[in-house]
């Protein structure tokens, strides 16, 4: 008995003290923190080695680029720099001016870290950053605040991708990379170096990173934009602090929005949250757009997809206005081109669209009739004498052959459920004109081995969830060059005239003229049809308004270097 | 045989089988199919950009080489760094693996310790109403679809009433206030571990309680407990003294199976609360070819799962005098 009552005196203490803790800190919230839900933790915080979407959000608001895109017009404005690039096509070299900047130790930012920067990444040729700045020849720093880039040869992506690069700090690699010199694997030292503190020179600094648990974000009060007007917006951060947390599963990061634990969850919301978001007052829901592009691709290299009349065919029958209605629930946009509609200065909205405006039965008589064009014949045709939609069977090929089984890949439901969703939607209308097609889920890293590296597959369905605003992926996409293990011409696409507009757009710096070569290219591709384009899902976001306000929308959503300058606290007066 | 003997050819065996374990961990993730550089879908990284990075890994060279550096690394407790966070392997684990421990094995001797303790009345009471709810109890308690009960416990005890933090292992706000004495962020550990621990707690009890329930009635068939009754003993003491100790072996061998896992964590609980632990990192690394993270993470729970079993084994001549070595 005695065990037994002090037992439960124990227990009744720990509740007791439990029960005390939780009702001392139940409300406690601090104002000052603009608090935000992120989907994973950030891997790192060494700019060379961050590739997950996490650890970027993070390091973009503390390592700043010469030039970035304006919010509303996506033109690239001033940002390190203080004016314009001066380019001089007879010498092939680009001016550039610097604003007055600090580093966040307070050290002055010179046009010595942009040399710096630029060498750093040609000679440990650091992955996704060389290929901008590999042609750059020689880097003159006349002073201070010049910085005078001298290219091998015309390059459109230097404006576009070079001068939007991060800048890092000479004082804090100078040291680091002198180090990783002496390795055997200079690069993979360089990776591999732990950066506790980052020093940048954009609005926030990290003040503390608690593993696995918050990182937390201080206002940097060397920071050059700090009560500047850049971009015709008086800049702050209007916040002192910014504090991290991860939610694991977007069920939790909503709940934890609505009990008001998190401001922001910067991670799309799925279509099923928004009824039930919406009738909280407190929280506002973006409806953003994405540069991004979700398509069917098809492997030319082989039959049956070597044949344009049979992916045209299948354009016309694959019906994106039932998958952004069904699968998508209405929260997406059809796509036309290789483009996304909101890169407006680059999309070219003159491209075939096939399909459009035509209900089923007429979709499948059109495929239909392309493909009899061609010379296909069936056991049992789609479309009857009648001109009556039947059920096909049998189809044979030009030659005379029976059409192998098609497989289209598309990863796993769990990992997007709408590409599988629309797998298996592609697979039955595919059916219904007489063509044998399994959709067939697999492993996200086995479907990329055997599209990209293997090059075995029929089709299959990718997306790009963040693409670059310049348009030179198109180049990358589908230029011949690219046709190769590990290339991103994954459909093996072989146009030589593509490929001469391709390289012509990429040298052209004269962005009307570059537009031209673009538009052109959009085209091309789309009347070849080596990816056909489906949809671009839209991007939802969700805030609360009872705390701050003065989100940025721009294209891939409010979560921007612009919403975190410029979001103040409800009932803030001044900075 | 002595158990010296014993203990010794055991630890041969170990040895064997670890380093059958450490060859089948390398193959396996040579061979699935992507590695890491292939998995990074960023169109500004060249085909260029990515033989560049493999040889930099280290993924160029042949595979018998690979496997020479690896256990030559191994022997020299070099177990490299991951991909991706580019850290060392070791600290990543060390800096993930309390937390785990402090959630997980918690639940496993809280679970097994409150399951042996109703197994053993249900059996005693069995045909009875106590024995029927919580036969049933457990048995519902033990099906339960884990991420299910972990979101209910998070709307109603987090959301709805509000007694418990949503997720995660602490609140910032306490750790970064630095007047925030010891005892405080204790109990704000403790305050976020009630959520996980109670659905772990929920799914694993039924387990131990059905375990030790069906023992327990098998031993009560016993002859000498049939004996100890003729003795005249009583009921409490043989059910506790005599019955409960023999019946409770199959259960020993369960928790330190269990105990011995619980190293790798539960990536479903952990993503759902948050919580910053081992099992989320494997499931991380596993899917993206992270090889370094995942194989010093499984050979880890190698370790561990193959030293508790002989440790079991142990523990099993020293509880039953019947077992000799």
């Amino acid at each position: 008995m005695k065990k037994l009552l002090s037992g439960s005196a124990w227990t009744a203490v720990i509740v007791a003290g439990l029960l005390l803790f939780v009702l001392s800190c139940g409300d406690k919230k601090d104002a000052r923190f603009l608090k935000v839900g992120l989907p994973e933790e950030p891997k790192t915080f060494n700019i060379w080695l961050a590739s997950d979407a996490n650890s970027k959000k993070i390091l973009d608001l503390i390592y700043q680029p010469l030039y970035l895109r304006d919010p509303e017009t996506l033109d690239l404005i001033p940002w390190l720099a203080s004016g314009e690039p001066q380019y001089d096509p007879a010498t092939i070299s680009c001016t550039v001016r610097l604003k007055p900047a600090k580093w966040s130790d307070g050290s002055d930012l010179t046009s010595a870290d942009v040399a710096f920067t630029a060498s750093l990444i040609k000679e440990f040729r650091v992955p996704r950053y060389y290929s901008a700045w590999k042609f750059i020849k020689k880097i003159e720093t006349p002073d201070n605040r010049t910085v005078r880039f001298y290219l091998e040869e015309p390059k459109a992506i230097f404006l576009t991708r070079t001068l939007t690069s991060s800048i890092v700090s000479k004082k804090e690699w100078a040291d680091i990379s002198q180090g990783a010199r002496t390795q055997q694997k200079p690069l993979k030292a360089l990776i591999n170096h732990k950066v506790e503190k980052p020093m940048g020179c954009g609005p926030f600094v990290l003040e503390k990173w608690g593993r696995g648990t918050y990182i937390h974000l201080q206002k940097n009060r060397y920071f050059f934009g700090l009560h500047q007007e850049i971009g015709g917006r008086v800049l702050g951060p209007y916040v002192n602090d910014l504090l991290f947390k991860v939610y694991g599963t977007a069920d939790v990061a909503v709940l934890a929005l609505k009990k008001g634990d998190i401001d922001l969850f910067w991670w799309g919301i799925q279509p099923g949250y928004i009824d039930n978001l919406k009738q909280d007052r407190n929280i506002k829901i973006f409806y953003g757009k994405k540069s991004a592009l979700y398509f069917l691709g098809f492997n030319l290299r082989t039959l049956p997809f070597s044949d344009v009349n049979l992916r045209k065919a299948v354009a016309v029958l694959v019906d994106k206005e039932f998958i952004i209605s069904r699968i998508l629930q209405e929260y997406g946009t059809r796509m036309d081109s290789i483009i996304p509609s909101g890169n407006r200065y680059w999309f070219c909205p003159d491209v075939s669209r096939y399909g459009d405006g035509i209900d089923r039965n007429q979709r499948i008589k059109e495929a239909y009739h392309i493909l009899q064009t061609a010379g296909y014949t069936w056991e049992v045709p789609p479309v009857d004498e009648g001109g009556r939609v039947v059920p096909g069977k049998g189809i044979r090929m030009p030659d005379g052959q029976p059409m192998k089984k098609i497989t289209i890949l598309t990863p796993p439901a769990d990992y997007d459920p709408h590409r599988a969703m629309s797998g298996m939607m592609i697979q039955e209308w595919l059916k219904v004109l007489g063509i044998t097609a399994a959709s067939r889920p697999m492993a996200f890293g086995a479907l990329l081995e055997q599209v990209k590296g293997r090059h075995e597959f029929d089709a299959f369905i990718l997306g790009y969830g963040r693409l670059s605003m310049d348009p030179d992926y198109l180049r990358n996409f589908f230029h011949s060059a690219n046709d190769k293990e590990r290339g991103w011409n994954m459909s093996g696409y072989n146009n030589p005239e593509f490929d001469r507009i391709a390289e012509k757009s990429a040298s052209e710096m004269n962005p009307e003229l570059r537009q031209k070569l673009i538009h052109e290219m959009q085209k091309i591709i789309m009347a070849d049809v080596p990816y056909l384009p489906i949809y671009n899902p839209a991007l939802l976001e969700a805030v609360r308004t009872d705390t701050f306000s003065g989100w940025v929308e721009t294209l891939d959503g409010i979560g921007n270097i612009w919403s975190y300058c410029l979001v103040r606290q409800n009932d803030a007066t001044s900075p | 045989m002595e158990v010296r003997k014993f203990v010794l050819k055991r630890f041969v065996e170990i040895f064997i089988i670890f380093f059958v374990i450490l060859t089948v961990l390398f193959l396996l993730f040579r061979l699935a199919p992507g590695d890491p550089v292939t998995r990074m879908v960023d169109p500004t990284l060249t085909p260029e950009d990515s033989q560049h990075l493999i040889a930099q890994l280290g993924l160029d060279q042949p595979m018998g080489l690979q496997y020479l550096y690896y256990i030559k690394n191994f022997l020299t407790g070099n177990f490299g760094n991951s991909f991706h966070y580019g850290e060392t392997v070791s600290s990543i684990i060390w800096s993930r693996l309390p937390n785990t421990i402090i959630l997980f094995t918690t639940s496993i001797l809280l679970s097994a310790f409150v399951g042996v303790f109703l197994g053993k009345i249900a059996s005693w009471k069995k045909g009875t109403k106590t024995d029927t709810w919580m036969t049933l109890g457990a048995l519902v308690c033990h099906t339960l679809f884990l991420p299910w009960l972990a979101m209910l416990m998070i709307w109603i005890f987090g959301f709805k009433i509000g007694w418990f933090p949503l997720n995660g292992m602490i609140s910032p706000e306490i750790w970064m206030d630095p007047s925030s004495g010891v005892w405080l962020k204790i109990l704000d550990v403790l305050h976020h571990m009630v959520l996980p621990l109670a659905t772990l707690f929920s799914i694993h009890f039924g387990s131990y309680l059905l375990l030790m329930r069906s023992s327990m009635l098998d031993t009560l068939k016993e002859d000498y407990i049939l004996t100890a009754r003729a003795k005249g003993l009583e009921e409490k003491t043989i059910r506790n003294k005599h019955a409960a100790p023999n019946a409770a072996l199959p259960v020993v061998t369960s928790v330190g199976i269990s105990l011995a896992f619980s190293l790798s964590g539960g990536a479903l609980t952990e993503t759902v609360f948050s919580w910053p632990g081992i099992g989320r990192e494997l499931v991380f690394a596993v899917s993206n070819s992270d090889y370094p993270l995942a194989q010093a993470s499984f050979l880890l729970i190698a370790t561990v799962v193959l030293i508790s079993n002989l440790v079991v084994d142990v523990l099993y001549a020293y509880l039953d005098p019947r077992i000799t070595y």
